[in-house]
């Protein structure tokens, strides 16, 4: 691909989510979904090979109906209420109609079989972004609008947060995993939207941190199964040293960085008087725990019966650039004695 | 609820109806999305004519726009999956299974 | 007057009842041309006659060429048309629900919704339509100009989708 298109599809990109953050008319705002599928179906078709074009066809239309919809209900809004602004959003139909559509582009659980599917078509930048970057605009509307019925919100993040953990569990393909990790880590901020829209914020920046570092691992390694990966200590070793920290983080265990906004979403949820909800979400992350260990355990824990036929690669140079993984895997790892300033950055 | 509403939300439901079960074309898929945004220009364009508001009533052009954008992405992604799967099936679209 | 309008809507419904109806894609591309030309019905009776100009010139003018080309590239030899019976049977279903929702949930004596040009009679309403066009390039040239990016970005999106790694012709041969 040229480097003038790409220029283009980025900065597209960034200018969809821009317009979505900053509107407050439901056009404007599908108009900036709509300017982030369009940007993003070349990057993910830009190898052309079947598996990319058909994760690009799969995003397309799920993205396309899932905004068709979000505008639909925003047309209703504004038949029912005369009211175009999304803050200003109160009839209960275009609400729900709306949490729907905007779980459907998340990948929420009940909706959320196109993540896996599409993530495994693509390069693992593609996905870097895709699980990122495209997470924004939508969350951002989903903190913007009035809360729905609350036990919606709930169903979907139970649901997520279970679904995303019995998905990954018989997984060996990471794209996979990391898709349904995605869910689950999403599902956790649906659960605590209504109640305190700044704790999601936390835990979509906690979830940027961690993926992100997982997804440079990986790229780094260029492994995407899990035998792939249990050679990669021959790779880097220093890093396949750190990995478990970040993929422990990203699970959620009390000395990283993961472990802040899912004690926060914990608490909050008490408060509200939601024990047995709390309970369960807590209980659904040990599903998650478990594919997060075994990648664990095949990487660093055990030696997998598998032959290096060569020079240990790690005494090649590496052409990629390190400094980003480096700064993200220390920030998923050790920013946890950070929550009360972190807190103190996302107060609404 | 009045007729116009119902016309409007029948047509964007059965569009959707239709994109959602049992397609055998891509092309038929894309054509129910046409279908869904084509009921929200109408819905878009009776809602400003009936508020009488005006600054409300160039929002349906560029609804029309930005779907006409989605439309042609949408062909250029037939003609991609027709170079790379040989057909337009949905049925063919299986390969990310594995 | 008002016959027309619900002839119109109804034809709306029943045009959307054809695409969604699982036949093969010209018959749902000639149920998109109903739903337009309905569409268009609709929108004028409401007093809009530029938008509905809009409509009738977009659809009918640009988009549908390129379905009916399209159409032509996923042509099939045997296409799967109303002669089957469990295509009738859906569309009969399909649009069966809708009527029975219709009469559950449409209002007597709503009027139309809105306010048609039975009632606003011509001027006023086309006055406001107007005034709401010129405005999109004075107080909406933002939007305009975001319209027209969007335009040229569909451009290189379209451009890269279709190059195919510059090989191969244009579909592979079945």
């Amino acid at each position: 691909m040229s480097p003038y298109i790409l220029a283009i599809l980025l900065f597209s990109l960034g200018l969809g989510t821009t317009i979505t953050f900053s509107s407050t008319h439901w056009l404007l705002a599908w108009v900036g979904l709509e300017i982030n599928t369009l940007a993003m179906l070349p990057l993910m078709a830009q190898n052309h090979h079947p598996r990319a074009v058909e994760a690009a066809t799969k995003y397309f239309l799920i993205q396309a109906s899932g905004a068709a919809v979000l505008l639909f209900a925003g047309v209703i809004n504004a038949w029912l209420t005369g009211q175009w602004d999304i803050h200003q959003a109160a009839h209960p139909l275009p609400i729900a109609i709306i949490t729907l559509a905007l779980s459907l582009k998340l990948g929420l659980a009940p909706l959320h079989s196109w993540l896996p599917e599409v993530f495994q078509g693509l390069n693992l930048t593609t996905n870097l972004i895709l699980a990122t970057w495209q997470k924004l605009a939508p969350l951002a509307l989903m903190l913007q609008i009035q809360p729905p019925h609350s036990s919606l919100l709930i169903f979907l993040g139970l649901m997520s947060t279970l679904g995303g953990g019995w998905g990954g569990l018989n997984q060996t393909q990471l794209r996979k995993i990391l898709a349904y990790s995605s869910t689950a880590q999403l599902g956790w901020m649906i659960l605590v939207v209504q109640f305190s829209p700044s704790l999601t914020t936390l835990a979509i920046l906690v979830y940027v941190v961690t993926t992100s570092a997982t997804f440079l691992t990986l790229k780094l390694n260029k492994a995407t199964n899990i035998n792939m990966l249990a050679i990669s200590w021959a790779k880097a070793p220093a890093l396949m040293a750190l990995t478990p920290l970040v993929l422990l983080s990203l699970a959620g265990l009390p000395p990283m960085t993961g472990f802040m906004p899912k004690w926060l979403i914990l608490q909050e949820l008490s408060k509200q008087g939601l024990p047995a909800t709390a309970t369960i979400t807590a209980l659904t992350a040990l599903l998650s725990l478990y594919y997060y260990l075994r990648l664990t355990y095949a990487m660093t824990l055990t030696m997998f019966p598998n032959n290096i036929t060569s020079t240990p690669p790690w005494r090649l140079p590496s052409a990629q650039l390190t400094l980003p993984l480096a700064i993200l895997a220390l920030a998923a790892i050790s920013l946890l004695p950070l929550t009360p300033a972190a807190m103190a950055l996302v107060a609404l | 609820m009045t007729p116009i509403l119902f016309a409007f939300s029948s047509a964007f439901t059965l569009g959707l109806t239709g994109l959602v079960f049992h397609r055998v074309h891509l092309l038929s898929a894309l054509l129910c999305l046409e279908g869904m945004m084509l009921s929200l220009y109408i819905a878009l364009s009776t809602w400003s004519l009936g508020m009488g508001s005006a600054s409300s009533s160039a929002l349906p052009l560029f609804l029309l726009a930005i779907s006409a954008c989605e439309a042609g992405a949408g062909l250029a992604i037939l003609v991609a999956t027709a170079r790379t799967h040989g057909t337009d099936r949905l049925q063919s679209l299986n390969l990310l299974q594995w | 007057m008002a016959y027309f309008v619900y002839l119109f809507m109804v034809g709306l419904v029943l045009g959307m009842a054809v695409v969604a109806v699982n036949l093969s894609p010209y018959f749902a591309a000639f149920g998109l041309v109903v739903v337009a030309g309905m569409g268009c019905g609709v929108i004028i009776s409401f007093g809009g006659s530029f938008l509905s100009l809009v409509l009738f010139l977009i659809y009918l003018g640009g988009m549908l060429v390129v379905f009916a080309y399209s159409a032509a590239l996923a042509a099939e030899p045997f296409p799967e048309s109303f002669g089957t019976t469990g295509a009738v049977l859906y569309f009969m279903g399909l649009v069966g629900v809708v009527g029975v929702f219709a009469i559950l949930y449409i209002e007597e004596g709503s009027g139309l919704g809105g306010c048609s040009s039975d009632e606003v009679m011509g001027m006023s309403s086309c006055v406001t339509e107007y005034d709401g066009m010129s405005q999109m390039y004075g107080p909406g040239g933002f939007l305009l100009v975001l319209c027209a990016w969007v335009l040229l970005l569909t451009l290189f999106v379209v451009l890269e989708m279709t190059r195919g790694s510059s090989r191969g012709p244009l579909r592979s041969v079945k």
